[in-house]
């Protein structure tokens, strides 16, 4: 919102102040302000001149050559104006001034010099009106610098929109003048009304209420209107915050709803001559001013004329045929307050916001509705004095607020800031900002002004803001916590998180990625990939992506689509969150998954998965301190049937790990070998880590002895050492695997494994025949159980 | 006569040990003097023939050869070794030192490496580190956290909802309600998450996103605490003082809410790039907590009181990496992403 602060100071004298310290204290104290405009640094040295005579340019269909006198000479100046006449008065900038688009010099336009320039509004920056030069029809002294008659200087504000969300009462200059005066301790002036209970005799509009969401609806009529336009001063006032002059009656409602944030409506008298506010049926189409067609939705509060034909879809926009026209000389002031989630499903169902809706919706204060009418019979009698009331002020006042009182400890406001905060100045603060305070013992009973009490303010907390943002955060001192030394509960499945991601990243090589919550049903589709979802978005930017997520694989498989023709290996892996299914309430099941995903054109399937196994085994036992293996069974249809295992401790299964499946391979890339695993992130970083044991270390010297054992190539290392298992020695400490050996053509269906046996005595240093002895018993062990030693 | 002879064999030396070149050389050299067969041998076997009177005088004299011949010996010896490693070090190529690594680390998304950074600050200010879940109920996200139905505040915050009813969380705040009953009525809890706005995306803005928010509970917290609080996280955070300044801002559950705005670290507040010139980065809302926040969350706030805040982990991710897009972070731009590795 754009305020101006000549506007502003109507109503405080802000003189001697900076700009820079009226913004600074203003954003601290009260809103954000995002930009600062200095209106009419750009236009220097423009004069009010007359168009003397106009001449064709000999070589332009378009330009004129002009002599204007600009009181102490008269100018040659070339135009191109389509409005240019002779005894026309315009605004001339001289050679040497400046406009908005920079200085004026000596000019060549087609051959003829031109000395000056004739504006319009635009120009200026005082009006968006860019169809031709200024008409200046009111009586100005030929010559004279615009800016001594018109007030073409000012400093316009930007304010943060947001940061007036819960602040209805800052929706308009007058509000606004009250926080600088109370910022800066000044008196805040009246704001000159009309005493509207003058005409308490005549008759009054007929207005009644058939909607719950209409709080109060005020009128009053006012005929006999002959002034068409605003005067410049109000149209450029409206122009500086944001608006733009249409007719006197149109900103006369703008202007006073920029005074007081309240919006106001006019309707041509002629043709709505009662009011009724009712309740829209969804059914019925309004044209609005500009011509467009909106069906409000069901429950959308309209206002109708005594024939209960629609005429304004309340809060939000005024209808064509009741508008204001030029020829409008009796009108219809409507002050109203409507609800505010009424108003605002309204305009967002119709997909129109307005600077009225976007007010109502903040909570509005009903108790500005005379207040508004008053106003602006004020201003319409100050630039039209024949305009004549024509009805007493009619009031349909359906629901009031409740007066809001609060019993305020003054020592709660310090207790809370932190700092101390003097009863004097709370007291002082609250009047400035027109709550009332009322000294009750030690208890200050404050009630919050009705422009306050819609929302904004209603308990103590809301007077320790009040009163702090007004002593000065910047004067609070900040001070430590109280000390603790409590040591804090640690979750390990947060804990380490970072560890396991870093792991990934830096010993294997792998790229964190993050990706969207939901599915690309599209994607998965084209390559097969089968993958759940249980809930989706009811609205989502992007078709196809509405399946919130079961899993984190499909993602990184995508990923590795993306990434395929810039790389030959990619590593990618996720700790994200997916919907695993639905609870009984119908809440859904969450879980937070990791899921790893190692695709190359170099690696065969098999080093692809040795790598991830140990890299899952790494994680697992030196992060979290749980041994896994491997299991087959079931698990997901995107795997290899054959090559997909189970990710399992004694205590639990976590997911699972695997090849690609062969058909989804082919329609991603065949050229890469991709092995994935996905397990159940909270499962696994909870596990406790199992207790470990030192294994006594013998001092006596070990022997070690290599053996290649010859067995069926499908036999699993995990049968191999079961079938070990029952070979008893009390000189073998244990076994390791070193090698396995695969060749068709030496070994045909076979593979040798060579274990390494560790032999040692706690008591004595092996003698030789013990060892022959272990030799001997080994190999006698190997032929029982059918297998066979290789040379 | 005799004496002599050890003249000439000691000048004889003289010459033959300035050609010495090698260690070969030496070898024969050695020989030739010091060997069985030597010519210091040669002449020990004359002590025989020399005059009783000369003996003594003779004696000495093959034995100062003798001495003198092996510490030449010697000393050729240490000279050719360190002429050879001379030459060695001569003869050695520098290496290009200058040549690029790779350490085949893979990366980290930047938001994981703040987070750490972050996540570390805070618990060394004695925080909990807590979670929260993606998916939450209306009430959790809304209500408990004092924005009841059709509060505008739901307006700023597009919602994703979703066809159970439930919505994806818009803001860390959606976890506060649990967090406040599991861990108050004294507590300090952090919890970052990923929160979710149903917006369209530009370089400045995403749907999908990652905050960080914490809450302090206890006996008189001030508005004073809370200052002192975000200056020395922040303190912790840019590794140097920070100026802060609130300004009065509007979230429903806190009361009064604050914009922490931090003087620009990089400019020091005379206005750069990052700070968008105007001195300041708008950092952390935060506030004390409503008491209808506290009360939903079984806290009573006539008790106890305490602030919340927050943080943008995005912002600070392209604050320190001038990042300019911000769908980079959920994207699967690997040549973009890889960059950051696991530092930054």
């Amino acid at each position: 919102m754009k305020i101006s602060i000549n506007w502003i100071s109507d109503y405080v004298d802000l003189s001697g102040i900076e700009t820079d310290e009226l913004v600074k204290r203003f954003n601290l104290s009260t809103a954000e302000i995002e930009g600062v405009e200095y209106k009419g640094k750009n236009v220097q040295n423009v004069v009010f001149g007359k168009v003397l005579s106009v001449e064709n340019h000999p070589e332009s269909n378009h330009l004129h050559i002009l002599k204007v006198d600009v009181g102490d000479e008269v100018l040659q100046i070339v135009c191109g104006a389509p409005n240019v006449r002779e005894g026309m008065v315009t605004a001339v900038c001289k050679v040497g001034g400046s406009v908005i688009a920079g200085k004026i010099k000596v000019g060549k336009l087609v051959g003829v010099e031109s000395y000056g320039m004739c504006c319009a509004e635009d120009e200026l920056g005082i009006g968006a009106d860019d169809t031709g030069i200024m008409d200046i029809l009111e009586p100005v002294k030929i010559g004279q610098d615009i800016k001594e008659v018109w007030p073409i200087d000012d400093v316009v504000l930007e304010i943060d929109n947001k940061s007036l969300t819960n602040r209805p009462d800052l929706w308009g200059h007058y509000g606004l003048a009250r926080e600088f005066a109370a910022i800066f301790d000044r008196p805040l002036k009246k704001m000159p009304v009309a005493d509207l209970t003058a005409y308490d005799k005549l008759p009054e509009v007929k207005v009644s209420i058939e909607t719950e969401n209409c709080f109060r609806y005020s009128s009053v009529c006012v005929e006999e209107v002959n002034a068409k336009k605003s005067p410049r001063e109000m149209a450029i006032r409206l122009n500086y915050a944001g608006m733009r002059d249409i007719n006197l009656l149109a900103d006369l409602t703008n202007y006073v709803m920029l005074d007081l944030g309240l919006p106001m409506h006019a309707f041509d008298n002629k043709v709505v001559k009662g009011i009724n506010v009712l309740s829209s049926d969804g059914e019925t189409v309004m044209t609005t001013l500009e011509g467009e067609e909106h069906k409000p939705p069901k429950g959308a509060t309209l206002i109708c004329d005594e024939t209960r034909e629609p005429v304004a879809i309340a809060g939000v926009k005024g209808g064509l045929k009741s508008g204001i026209s030029d020829d409008t000389n009796s009108v219809l002031f409507e002050a109203a307050v409507f609800d505010c989630e009424n108003i605002r499903k309204t305009s967002r169902t119709i997909g129109l916001i307005t600077d009225s809706s976007q007010r109502y919706e903040k909570s509005l204060d009903p108790e500005l509705t005379p207040v508004a009418l008053s106003r602006i019979v004020y201003l319409l009698q100050e630039i039209d004095k024949g305009a004549k009331v024509s009805s007493r002020l009619s009031d349909c006042y359906k629901k009031k607020y409740d007066k809001i009182t609060i019993d305020l400890d003054p020592n709660f406001i310090g207790k809370i800031a932190g700092a101390d905060i003097s009863k004097e100045f709370i007291v002082k603060t609250l009047k400035a900002l027109e709550f009332g305070v009322e000294e009750k013992g030690d208890i200050l009973k404050v009630s919050v002004p009705t422009f306050r009490a819609t929302k904004d303010v209603s308990i103590k907390e809301d007077l320790v803001e009040e009163v702090a943002r007004l002593y000065g955060y910047d004067n609070i001192v900040p001070k430590p916590l109280a000390f603790d030394c409590a040591p804090q509960k640690l979750i390990q499945s947060i804990e380490y998180e970072y560890d396991v991601k870093l792991m990934l990243a830096e010993k294997y090589g792998a790229n964190e990625i993050h990706s969207y919550l939901w599915n690309y049903e599209e994607f998965n589709k084209q390559n097969k990939i089968d993958t759940k979802s249980y809930v989706h978005l009811l609205d989502s930017s992007n078709a196809g992506q509405s399946g919130i997520r079961s899993e984190l694989l499909p993602t990184l498989i995508r990923c590795l689509d993306e990434n395929k023709n810039n790389y030959e290996d990619v590593k990618v892996f996720e700790i994200g969150r997916v919907v695993s299914g639905l609870a009984e309430d119908g809440n859904v099941i969450e879980d937070k998954k990791l899921a790893v995903l190692f695709a190359s054109q170099n690696k065969t399937e098999l080093e692809l998965f040795e790598e991830m196994k140990k890299a899952i085994v790494d994680i697992s036992r030196n992060i979290i301190g749980v041994d896994i293996a491997l299991e087959p069974g079931e698990t997901v249809s995107y795997m290899h049937p054959v090559n997909s295992f189970r990710i399992k401790s004694r205590i639990a299964d976590y997911g699972y790990m695997g090849v690609l499946h062969p058909v989804v391979k082919k329609s991603i890339d065949k050229r890469f070998n991709v092995v994935m695993l996905e397990v159940d992130f909270v499962k696994l970083a909870e596990s406790p880590c199992y207790a470990r044991k030192i294994k006594a270390v013998s001092k006596y010297q070990a022997v070690e002895i290599d053996y290649n054992i010859l067995c069926d190539s499908n036999l699993k290392y995990i049968e191999l050492t079961k079938l070990l298992s029952k070979f008893k020695s009390k000189i073998m400490s244990g076994y390791e695997l070193v090698d396995i050996y695969e060749n068709k053509e030496v070994l045909g269906d076979k593979k040798s494994v060579t274990l390494r046996f560790n032999l040692a005595s706690f008591d004595h240093t092996l003698t030789g025949e013990e060892i022959e002895k272990f030799r001997a018993d080994f190999e006698e062990y190997i032929k029982r159980v059918g297998l066979e030693i290789r040379g | 006569m005799e004496l002599e002879v050890i003249n000439s064999v000691e000048k004889e030396y003289d010459e033959d040990s300035a050609k010495v070149q090698n260690l070969n050389e030496l070898e024969s050299l050695r020989l030739k003097y010091l060997g069985k067969k030597g010519l210091i041998t040669d002449i020990m076997a004359k002590f025989r023939e020399v005059p009783a009177e000369q003996k003594r005088e003779f004696g000495q004299k093959v034995n100062a050869l003798k001495n003198k011949i092996e510490a030449s010996v010697e000393e050729i010896k240490a000279n050719l070794a360190q002429k050879a490693v001379d030459e060695e070090i001569k003869n050695t190529k520098e290496f290009d030192y200058s040549l690029p690594v790779d350490t085949k680390t893979g990366s980290l998304n930047p938001r994981t490496i703040i987070q750490k950074q972050v996540v570390d600050i805070f618990k060394n200010m004695g925080f909990i580190v807590e979670d929260g879940a993606e998916v939450e109920t209306e009430y959790n996200n809304f209500e408990s956290v004092n924005v009841p139905k059709n509060h505008p505040a739901r307006d700023m915050q597009d919602t994703f909802w979703l066809d159970n009813g439930q919505l994806l969380k818009t803001q860390t705040s959606a976890a506060q309600n649990r967090i406040l009953r599991d861990y108050g009525p004294e507590c300090k809890v952090i919890f970052p998450g990923r929160v979710f706005r149903n917006e369209q995306l530009d370089a400045r803005h995403e749907n999908t996103f990652f905050q960080l928010e914490g809450v302090v509970v206890g006996k008189n917290v001030t508005v004073a605490n809370l200052i002192y609080f975000e200056k020395e996280m922040l303190k912790a955070l840019f590794k140097k003082d920070i100026e802060v300044r609130l300004r009065p801002g509007f979230f429903p559950f806190t009361e009064p809410s604050y914009e922490l705005d931090a003087k620009c670290p990089f400019c020091n507040g005379r206005g750069c790039h990052t700070c968008g010139n105007s001195g300041w980065l708008e950092l952390c809302p935060c506030g004390m907590i409503h008491p209808n926040v506290l009360r939903m969350g079984g806290i009573d706030p006539e008790e106890y009181n305490g602030f919340a805040f927050g943080m943008g982990f995005d912002r600070l991710v392209m604050i320190r990496t001038g990042l300019d897009d911000i769908r980079h972070l959920n994207s699967n731009n690997l040549k973009v992403m890889s960059q950051f590795k696991t530092k930054m």
